[in-house]
């Protein structure tokens, strides 16, 4: 191992054990029970790169994810990912999050009829509500979907329950992505404002709840064999 | 449960492995957009690796009514990529002096094509063709989460919506039958669609029609005066392909006769034993073969002693409308 790698791991450490403190520090407050993503605000920088300065600057917070409920006897099998990192930085009227997490081996393209791609995604509430279950919301709460996919294709998504995903066009929503040492660090952005057909409007909320999933296409990660995390977080502006 | 439902009996004793059928869909269906490498109808050669390669060995189905999940997915190579040749460059432009396809093959729908098993002079084997069984219960359709895939009410033909898939490759997984092809163009899964347009329009499938063996027979599983009914429910003469994956298809099968001559004992007499031994084509059509068989030797007979038989004139479908009604 290298110094540097070493340097590397031991920060990653110190910040895993500050972060824990922190939370510590915040239940003994009775701080809010749901974790929150802290959206930072600034003007007129770059954020659309994951390797943007910005990125250096906003707060990282980890996102432990569990195998998603099988919603259909079809998925079987056990996600890999177990955590990822989010940030978020709002410019204006457009929202960047920035997901990373690590993934062995990169599946960038469905080159073959055995092959699935990495993915990942965030979802919203529609209506901007928690009581959206975070499961694919149901038939009356719809959840809105900005799922990247390492092949290159970024969907907005509308569903209302398990199965019903599909695809709405949204010009807005864009991604970029970059393999890091050890993964992946995708930055997804939309603006803020959209109408209610074309996914969750952002605009003038407060916070909004938000959940993350990721798709390791080495093990035919695809659907509903995905890692998520299982309760909504708090995105707060 | 649709509310008819069509269905196909192939006569394998009439196949003569053409392929035609084959060529119809694919110039049809199949010739461009992705689909290059699919073959939704192909002729194997049995025994052999068949098409996508050990289908038979794939998994998926039912098993006491529960859908299984432990399908494979065929890689690429157990297709064959659909190669191309350089014909323009040999035969026109003289930049090359053989005829060679762009890649070196591997494994194809034709790969061991007339191999069939065992030594000379008692080799054997016989066709089988496959297309989409379209299925009373089918796995594909039971394994999308997406409910992607429907049976059309109309005439139970079984098709996968392509707004709606989102090519998650369950059913290539769950089709014990290896018939559900994913589009690496469009990211989608497809199948054979039983040419539903022409099918609206009166028309019978290209497979159907196009047959030169004139094997294919094809109408509504309840049209009493139909082909399908008499051979399938009335002459019992026409089996399931691997019924005991549970999707109950609706292709038939007349298993093959043995109208080859009976193996070769080591010194030259003919045995008594069926060239193709019973088990291998149960194997295939279950334990109705036997039954189906001897209907079938027993009708045969009459014929040669130029008695009538209305199951011999019902498998010669001596007209288009004997064997598929229009």
């Amino acid at each position: 191992m290298s110094n540097s790698t070493l340097i590397k791991q031991l920060a990653t450490i110190g910040m895993v054990i500050l972060t824990a403190t922190t939370v510590a520090a915040s239940t003994v407050q009775a701080a809010p029970a749901t974790k929150t993503i802290r959206v930072m605000s600034v003007t007129d920088m770059d954020a659309a790169s994951p390797q943007a300065a910005i990125w250096g600057k906003a707060p990282v917070t980890q996102v432990a994810l569990q195998p998603a409920f099988p919603g259909h006897g079809s998925i079987v099998g056990t996600p890999i990912t177990e955590r990822m990192t989010a940030q978020a930085v709002r410019t204006g009227k457009q929202l960047y999050i920035r997901l990373a997490w690590s993934d062995r081996k990169a599946n960038t393209a469905i080159d073959n009829t055995n092959k699935f791609a990495d993915g990942a995604a965030v979802q919203f509430p529609v209506n901007g509500k928690s009581v959206t279950t975070p499961f694919m919301g149901d038939a009356i709460n719809a959840v809105n979907v900005w799922h990247w996919r390492a092949d290159g294709r970024t969907q907005n998504l509308l569903a209302k329950g398990f199965g019903t995903a599909m695809a709405v066009p949204s010009e807005g929503l864009q991604s970029a992505s970059v393999r890091t040492d050890n993964g992946w660090a995708v930055v997804l952005t939309r603006p803020m404002k959209v109408s209610s057909d074309e996914g969750a409007n952002l605009a003038g909320k407060g916070s909004i709840p938000i959940a993350f999933a990721a798709w390791d296409g080495e093990n035919e990660e695809r659907d509903g064999l995905k890692a998520v995390t299982l309760e909504w977080w708090q995105l707060r502006f | 449960m649709s509310k008819r439902q069509l269905a196909y009996v192939f006569d394998l004793n009439k196949c003569i492995g053409c392929h035609t059928c084959t060529m119809a869909c694919k110039t049809l269906w199949t010739d461009r957009g992705g689909r290059e490498y699919m073959y939704w109808n192909n002729v194997e050669t049995h025994p052999g690796k068949g098409y996508p390669m050990n289908w038979q060995q794939k998994g998926g189905g039912f098993k006491n009514g529960t859908l299984q999940t432990d399908g494979k997915l065929p890689p690429m190579e157990a297709y064959g990529a659909a190669w191309k040749y350089n014909f323009a460059d040999t035969l026109l432009d003289g930049k090359s002096d053989r005829v060679v396809p762009h890649e070196k093959p591997t494994y194809g729908p034709n790969w061991d094509e007339d191999e069939g098993t065992g030594e000379f002079p008692n080799s054997r084997y016989f066709y089988l063709p496959r297309i989409c069984n379209h299925c009373s219960n089918p796995a594909c359709l039971a394994a999308c989460p997406n409910k992607a895939i429907y049976k059309r009410e109309e005439d139970g033909l079984v098709v996968i919506d392509q707004e709606r898939c989102r090519g998650y490759r369950y059913c290539v997984k769950a089709c014990p039958y290896g018939k559900v092809y994913f589009n690496l163009q469009t990211q989608k899964s497809e199948k054979c669609i039983g040419c539903y347009p022409r099918v609206e329009k009166g028309e019978a499938p290209a497979c159907v029609k196009q047959c030169t063996g004139r094997i294919r027979f094809w109408g509504y599983r309840d049209d009493k005066n139909g082909p399908i009914h008499k051979l399938v429910d009335q002459w019992k003469v026409a089996l399931p392909l691997h019924a005991e994956y549970g999707t109950e298809p609706n292709v038939f099968y007349v298993p093959p006769m043995n109208v080859t001559p009976p193996p070769f004992e080591e010194d030259g007499r003919l045995s008594s034993a069926p060239r193709i031994p019973l088990a291998d084509i149960e194997a295939l059509f279950g334990p109705r073969t036997k039954e189906a068989l001897e209907i079938l030797g027993r009708e045969m007979q009459k014929r040669r002693e130029a008695k009538p038989s209305e199951l011999t004139d019902l498998l010669i479908g001596f007209t288009n409308k004997d064997r598929y009604g229009i």
